[in-house]
């Protein structure tokens, strides 16, 4: 018990910290949102995972109905029901919700989410972005269930102490494009800091979970299910044999140019994900990667 | 993104991640059916490089190449892949992950479906093959895997192909090649640990 003290009083600090009015918010959401493109929107569901994530395929689950649960070293996280449904999923949100949900991390009650939802990154999705995924959205047919919660350890099953997760890591941006840079590399920037979250998990996270931005994509130890997970650093990936070309196709396939195959999660990211990507797309990522400074 | 029995994370979490982390270090000097299983692992790895490499368009086509390469991966599946991975042999240099005997009927259908995939590949080797793939399929349905005409024309990602492999047999040999790969993909997403 005496060990949880310091930990006791960081929530405490936590809860302080909340109640400062904005402390660890994300800013507002525009009055109006530009209409939105089911398509468009729907190709931005698998670049983000949402499919994926929010899916229990392997179980036999409805489309975006809850997803399987993500083992980590906070707790589990099991990703909640995002179809329609008014009462088990998003069905009852406007657009503002859901952008507040993407792009701040809060929900409609003003509730702060978890960081296992990458909306730290989904925070770069443009007011367009947003309004196409909420059009695709609403196309999803309700589901039922999906609901059972996060299974978290002591601290981080204390919601409060996300508000000082937020004051120390979260800022809230859109994606900026460098006009120094080409437009494949733009694309790709755009896709791998922000809707596609490569750094979610490539990126290593300090002992609260905040991303160690002095390592982007620097791989570490501590993947979901306590999973290695490789540097996709430019140097590291270039040390690995990789050039665009093989990347992409990778992307595509989940089949490395020596004949072995990705793992660890990464195949399923390839299955759920960069699979349904465009090959200009996964070149683009590829160009990013290889070339980011 | 992994699907994990959360029951036994904490274990994953604590030792089990540095197991993991001193067997993908420790990968050298593997013994007994270990070295075995990783020699076998390395044969099916230089079968579906060559087959990739014909079937990307990247080395001449070969039907009776890839009716080979297909037969030396389905032998090498099924029960003489599980038969490799007896208890007790997943300490390091092993890369196995603890999650194959957990749940060893899962390990056993994705060792099947090596088989059946395998063999469709090499049912197809003789079919017409298609060009460049079409741009992806555009709405939610389809991006849901839900199939429909829209989708099997799209013809990307082996989700949406479907997995009969009788269908499969019928199909350009590259539909059969990406749930070959797929397969390999998901057994290594949730009983390999990776290197670093």
């Amino acid at each position: 018990m005496r060990r949880r003290l310091p930990v006791l009083a960081l929530a405490a600090v936590a809860a302080g910290l909340a109640a400062v009015a904005g402390f660890g918010g994300g800013g507002a959401e525009p009055d109006r949102f530009p209409e939105g493109d089911a398509g468009r929107g729907a190709y931005l569901a698998r670049m983000a995972g949402c499919i994926g994530c929010h899916t229990d395929a392997a179980n036999g689950g409805k489309p975006l109905a809850g997803g399987a649960a993500i083992a980590t070293r906070f707790g589990s996280f099991v990703p909640p029901n995002i179809t329609q449904h008014r009462r088990d999923g998003i069905g009852a949100w406007s657009v503002a919700d859901f952008a507040r949900a993407l792009r701040q991390g809060r929900s409609p009650e003003g509730a702060p989410y978890y960081p296992a939802f990458p909306y730290a990154m989904y925070t770069r999705l443009s007011d367009q972005d947003v309004a196409d995924l909420w059009a695709a959205f609403r196309t999803v047919a309700p589901a039922e269930g999906g609901r059972s919660g996060n299974d978290l350890r002591f601290p981080f099953s204390v919601r409060q102490g996300l508000y000082l997760w937020r004051a120390l890591y979260f800022e809230p941006e859109r994606f900026v494009p460098d006009p120094t840079r080409s437009e494949a590399w733009n694309r790709g920037a755009y896709i791998v800091r922000g809707p596609g979250h490569c750094g979610a998990c490539h990126t290593p996270r300090g002992v609260l979970g905040g991303r160690d931005q002095e390592r982007f994509l620097a791989g570490g130890k501590d993947g979901p299910g306590g999973k290695t997970v490789p540097a996709i650093t430019a140097a590291a990936l270039r040390a690995e044999g990789w050039d665009a070309g093989s990347l992409a196709a990778a992307l595509r396939s989940g089949l490395k140019p020596d004949g072995d195959v990705f793992g660890g999660g990464m195949g399923e990211v390839v299955r759920e994900g960069t699979a349904w990507l465009t090959d200009a797309d996964r070149q683009a990522i590829a160009t990013f990667l290889l070339e980011p400074d | 993104m992994n699907r994990i029995n959360f029951v036994l994370a904490a274990a994953v979490v604590g030792a089990g991640a540095m197991l993991a982390v001193s067997a993908a270090s420790a990968h050298g000097g593997a013994t007994g059916v270990v070295k075995e299983r990783m020699d076998q692992m390395k044969a099916m790895g230089e079968s579906m490089k060559t087959l990739s490499r014909m079937l990307q368009g990247q080395a001449p086509y070969d039907a009776a190449s890839v009716r080979r390469e297909a037969g030396a991966i389905a032998a090498r599946g099924g029960a003489a892949l599980t038969d490799l991975f007896p208890e007790d042999t997943g300490d390091p240099p092993s890369e196995a992950l603890p999650s194959i005997w957990r749940e060893p009927q899962r390990f056993r259908r994705l060792a099947d479906d090596l088989v059946a995939y395998a063999e469709a590949l090499s049912a197809a080797a003789d079919n017409p093959r298609p060009g460049p793939m079409a741009s992806a399929p555009a709405d939610m349905a389809a991006m849901m895997g839900g199939g429909g005409p829209q989708a099997m024309m799209g013809g990307a990602p082996g989700a949406m192909i479907g997995g009969d492999p009788a269908a499969l047999a019928t199909m350009p040999p590259q539909a059969a090649f990406q749930r070959l790969t797929d397969t390999c993909g998901a057994c290594h997403d949730r009983y390999r640990a990776e290197k670093d």
